[in-house]
């Protein structure tokens, strides 16, 4: 993470607009913020180079097939926390996995296809990690608001 | 839910998307060897069904709330609706569900002092008439966070290039 990278209220701005419509075109926004298309177009790279900001589709877990929303918090003996969830985070099922304090050690975010991909996914894959003491799971039945636009940037894929 | 209907064109456009938004329609339609229009009706469909939206996920320079919490809350069942509605209005929110467990609701906040979350959101999470219980837990190290694959629960505004 660069951690001494330095934007303005100028890079602000244009992040606002793009949040709006990320689609919309360098000379739409120059236009909105009284700037020139060139400067929206060398902020944003610069940004992006930075890998600090990614202006991208977005899609629903229903696009991927995903219809269960899982919330599991794990209790971890005799290992570290922190090793027990990378170890957790390979499993594709998992999609956020974290190390919190509190009564449990481990959060994570699991999707299904279905409940019929449960048992496979306790018994046959989190049941060979090591450390894990109890799971308790907790099941979204709907979601009410789910906006997460930060996040941690990973390099950029050359194109 | 219904399963959307999606075919491997659909796919392939999510694919690109999801790493590039500011790529032209021009540019996916010569790529995929479809047509413009082609590429410009399927975004459309795609947006208006509410499977992708458009947005910026910006690094934590650009942003005032770099710490994740988790917030457990258990709420009268007959309310419970009406609660996760209004931990859904607070500032630092970023997330509420439903859910089935020992709590029934779940609101994820960002935050930057833990003063902050407490006097934003824990206490008042708390004062909420049907509320008995929220329990914190703040994640203090993340090791797999997928930022592009979300539930989109208000569908996104559709906005035609024209490009």
């Amino acid at each position: 993470m660069t951690l001494d990278f330095v934007v303005d209220d100028i890079d602000r701005s244009i992040v606002d607009q793009l949040r709006i419509n990320g689609r919309a075109t360098n000379q739409q926004i120059a236009d909105h913020l009284g700037l020139t298309a060139t400067t929206v177009s060398s902020r944003i790279r610069r940004m992006e180079d930075a890998n600090q900001l990614r202006v991208v589709a977005v899609s629903d877990f229903s696009a991927h097939g995903y219809n269960v929303l899982m919330e599991v918090a794990i209790e971890v003996d005799g290992r570290a926390a922190s090793d027990v969830a990378a170890d957790l985070a390979k499993f594709p099922e998992v999609f956020a996995a974290h190390v919190v304090t509190g009564r449990y050690d481990i959060d994570m975010l699991v999707v299904l296809r279905d409940f019929d991909e449960l048992p496979g996914l306790l018994l046959d894959k989190f049941s060979q990690v090591a450390g894990i003491r109890s799971m308790m799971p907790t099941i979204a039945v709907d979601v009410i608001k789910y906006k997460f636009d930060v996040a941690p940037i990973e390099e950029q894929v050359p194109a | 839910m219904t399963a959307p209907q999606l075919d491997d064109l659909d796919r392939q456009l999510i694919d690109i998307l999801s790493k590039d938004a500011r790529v032209s329609n021009r540019k996916i339609a010569a790529d995929l060897g479809v047509t413009e229009g082609t590429v410009r009706g399927r975004i459309k469909r795609l947006q208006q069904d509410g499977l992708i939206a458009f947005t910026a996920i910006t690094g934590f320079s650009l942003s005032n709330h770099a710490k994740l919490a988790f917030i457990g809350v258990q709420a009268e069942v007959g309310r419970v609706r009406d609660v996760a509605r209004q931990i859904a209005e607070m500032p630092l929110v970023t997330g509420v569900m439903i859910t089935m467990g020992q709590f029934n609701i779940l609101a994820i906040c960002v935050f930057d002092e833990l003063e902050n979350l407490v006097e934003q959101a824990s206490d008042p999470i708390l004062s909420i008439s049907g509320v008995h219980h929220v329990e914190t837990s703040i994640a203090v190290k993340t090791l797999k966070y997928n930022p592009r694959v979300v539930r989109i629960t208000e569908k996104d505004r559709v906005i035609d290039n024209g490009d």
